[in-house]
């Protein structure tokens, strides 16, 4: 499968994430857990990032930030340019639809809905037209080999082609970023390569991507890791 | 998201669960439908009666004796009759005498009333003449043995307009045949149409036997003096008739537009009522839809924090839900409008019933069924909206 096109990597100046400081306690009533503490990370654009730790280290919380699902309690991140540590909830939606595309560990496609329709649904919330959503949802599965499950329901598909569906959807939008949370977690030895082969892929084709997985074989694939464990990034 | 993006959104999550659907609608379905049947039938009998309103004569005072001490004799005499009709503002004035007698023609017989009356009768009872002519003044003064029949009677007998001039036989005794009355149709107590009018001298000679009359008809030139003329009547008749300020009245004076419209006040009272009672039924299914709409956010929790993920913001969500909830209702409102037109189309047929649907009824059922959506949706939908998409992706 061939994967080219997507956005030119901005120059490598800025980078792309930029986390100061970063700290997230959740309140448990009396008592507070701190997830993660004062983390500092850059990340440059067109890099192949892996973020790794075994369960209960922070990488959700860190994916939950990164991803802007979630505010940090203390410290700045910059996405793109663009501070989000003080938007309000739309704002942090409008960040996820246009720089952010998403693969997660259980693929997250909408039950009873096609792969087409899956793949053109981020497009849905940019307010692109049907006709112009089809056409980008078709060429985005078609660059992931799915060109002939346009019309198949996720559980007319395999778990590969589940998790390539949904890698279609995270760059349909053409994000700056793409960020896939264990995306191999499901899928057997064979899928999961396929998959990893994807994100390098991807990767050569110049797009930003971040990892977070425990497994450190997986990591491999990145072209730098981090290791994150208790809340901080090992050095 | 555009309006057309969200309805056909609505549309394919409908038809994914057609069943579930089709059952959430049907509250709102029966509410609409019985709001549609019961106001129909509620209109049908306000729009019966007024019908039966024209057809009964305008400005219709009736006079009628009353039967004091339990004496078979009225009270009322022709002279009254006379005398009432001196009064300023009256258009036409029809003394009645009726009995009941079996009238033939050609071998054909048939008992029916007759009335002795005087020419105003067909004004002041609003007949129309369909064949022939009226009684005139001329042959009531001279009592001539002249008959009119009325539409039932002359089918009844057999009779067309070929019938005109020939004789017929009233109690046996022989009238010439005049005119034969256009059909009025639709009486609540009594047929209109089946009687036979005569001079009412000949009634009173051949059969009263003595020259009281029952009723009189008046008929008043405006209808803003039927008061005035009324009490002008009843001053005049207490004079006649010798009458103590103190001693109660030996008539009635009796108005039956005034009658009917109350009777049409009442029918309109009903008809919100049992309108009032459908729309429980109407927002009973309303509150159904806001549950199965409850259960619908739970069971799409997962779907709801996939869509925040990828950049869906609160109000796309809930323009989302509540747009789903408005499809049912709307289309419950449709559906229900259809069956509730389809179920006063049967009873009214089987059972005999008038009904009468207005655009306005259905617009304003389309609406209520519609604002029932938007009030019992808007719940559901800020659940959804409000959902936190970390949770929400976690959910199992």
């Amino acid at each position: 499968m061939t994967l080219t096109g997507g956005t030119a990597p901005a120059g490598t100046d800025t980078p792309i994430i930029s986390l100061r400081g970063i700290a997230r306690t959740y309140d448990m009533g009396r008592i507070t857990v701190p997830a993660l503490r004062a983390v500092d990370l850059d990340v440059q654009s067109g890099e192949f990032l892996a973020i790794v730790g075994p369960s209960g280290s922070g990488k959700s919380t860190m994916m939950n930030i990164i991803g802007c699902l979630d505010r940090p309690s203390a410290g700045t991140y910059h996405l793109a340019g663009t501070p989000v540590e003080a938007l309000d909830d739309d704002g942090l939606a409008r960040v996820r639809s246009r720089t952010i595309g998403f693969v997660f560990q259980s693929y997250n496609l909408l039950p009873r809905t096609s792969a087409l329709d899956n793949v053109a649904t981020p497009l849905l919330y940019q307010g692109v037209s049907r006709k112009e959503r089809v056409r980008r949802a078709t060429a985005a599965l078609e660059r992931l080999g799915l060109g002939d499950r346009l019309d198949h329901e996720p559980n007319e598909l395999s778990g590969g082609q589940q998790q390539r569906v949904a890698v279609a959807r995270a760059i349909v939008t053409d994000p700056a970023l793409v960020l896939a949370d264990e995306p191999t977690g499901n899928l057997d030895t064979a899928s999961g390569h396929d998959v990893l082969e994807v994100f390098r892929e991807l990767h050569r084709a110049g797009r930003t991507i971040v990892l977070i997985t425990h497994d450190a074989e997986v990591a491999e694939a990145a072209s730098r890791q981090v290791h994150i464990r208790d809340g901080q990034l090992l050095a | 998201m555009s309006l057309i993006e969200l309805v056909r959104l609505a549309f394919s999550r409908l038809r994914s669960g057609r069943m579930r659907a089709a059952l959430t609608m049907l509250g709102v379905v029966i509410g609409v439908a019985s709001v549609v049947a019961l106001v129909g039938v509620g209109q049908g009998s306000t729009s019966n009666i007024t019908a039966r309103l024209s057809t009964l004569g305008t400005n219709l005072l009736t006079i009628s004796a009353a039967r004091a001490n339990g004496g078979a004799t009225s009270t009322l005499t022709l002279a009254d009759a006379t005398a009432i009709g001196s009064i300023p503002g009256i258009a036409g004035i029809a003394p009645e005498s009726t009995t009941q007698a079996t009238v033939g023609a050609d071998g054909e017989t048939t008992t029916t009333s007759i009335v002795g009356t005087t020419a105003d009768y067909a004004n002041v009872r609003a007949f129309d003449v369909w064949q022939g002519a009226f009684l005139t003044d001329t042959q009531v003064e001279r009592r001539l043995r002249v008959a009119v029949l009325g539409a039932t009677t002359a089918t009844d007998l057999g009779l067309d307009e070929s019938a005109i001039g020939t004789d017929i036989t009233i109690g046996g005794i022989p009238f010439r045949l005049v005119g034969i009355l256009q059909a009025k149709g639709g009486a609540t107590f009594q047929d209109p149409d089946d009687q036979v009018v005569i001079p009412i001298g000949v009634a009173q000679k051949y059969f009263v036997g003595d020259d009281a009359v029952r009723t009189i008809g008046v008929s008043v030139a405006e209808q803003s003096q039927m008061t005035t003329v009324q009490a002008l009547i009843t001053a005049l008749l207490r004079t006649r008739h010798g009458l103590a300020a103190t001693d109660t009245a030996d008539f009635n004076i009796f108005d039956q537009a005034q009658l009917l419209a109350t009777a049409s006040s009442i029918t309109g009272t009903l008809t919100l009522l049992l309108g009032g009672i459908a729309s429980i039924a109407l927002i009973v299914g309303g509150i159904r839809i806001m549950n199965i709409m409850l259960v619908s956010v739970r069971e799409r929790t997962r779907e709801i924090g996939i869509r925040k993920a990828v950049g869906a913001r609160g109000r796309d969500i809930l323009a989302q839900f509540l747009i789903e909830a408005l499809t049912l209702s709307v289309l419950g409102g449709l559906l229900g409008i259809a069956l509730g037109l389809a179920v006063s189309a049967l009873v009214a047929r089987v059972g005999n019933i008038s009904f009468a649907i207005s655009p306005a009824t259905l617009v304003v059922a389309l609406l209520f069924s519609l604002a029932v959506g938007i009030v019992f949706g808007v719940w559901p939908a800020r659940q959804a909206a409000r959902l936190d998409p970390i949770t929400a992706l976690r959910y199992e």
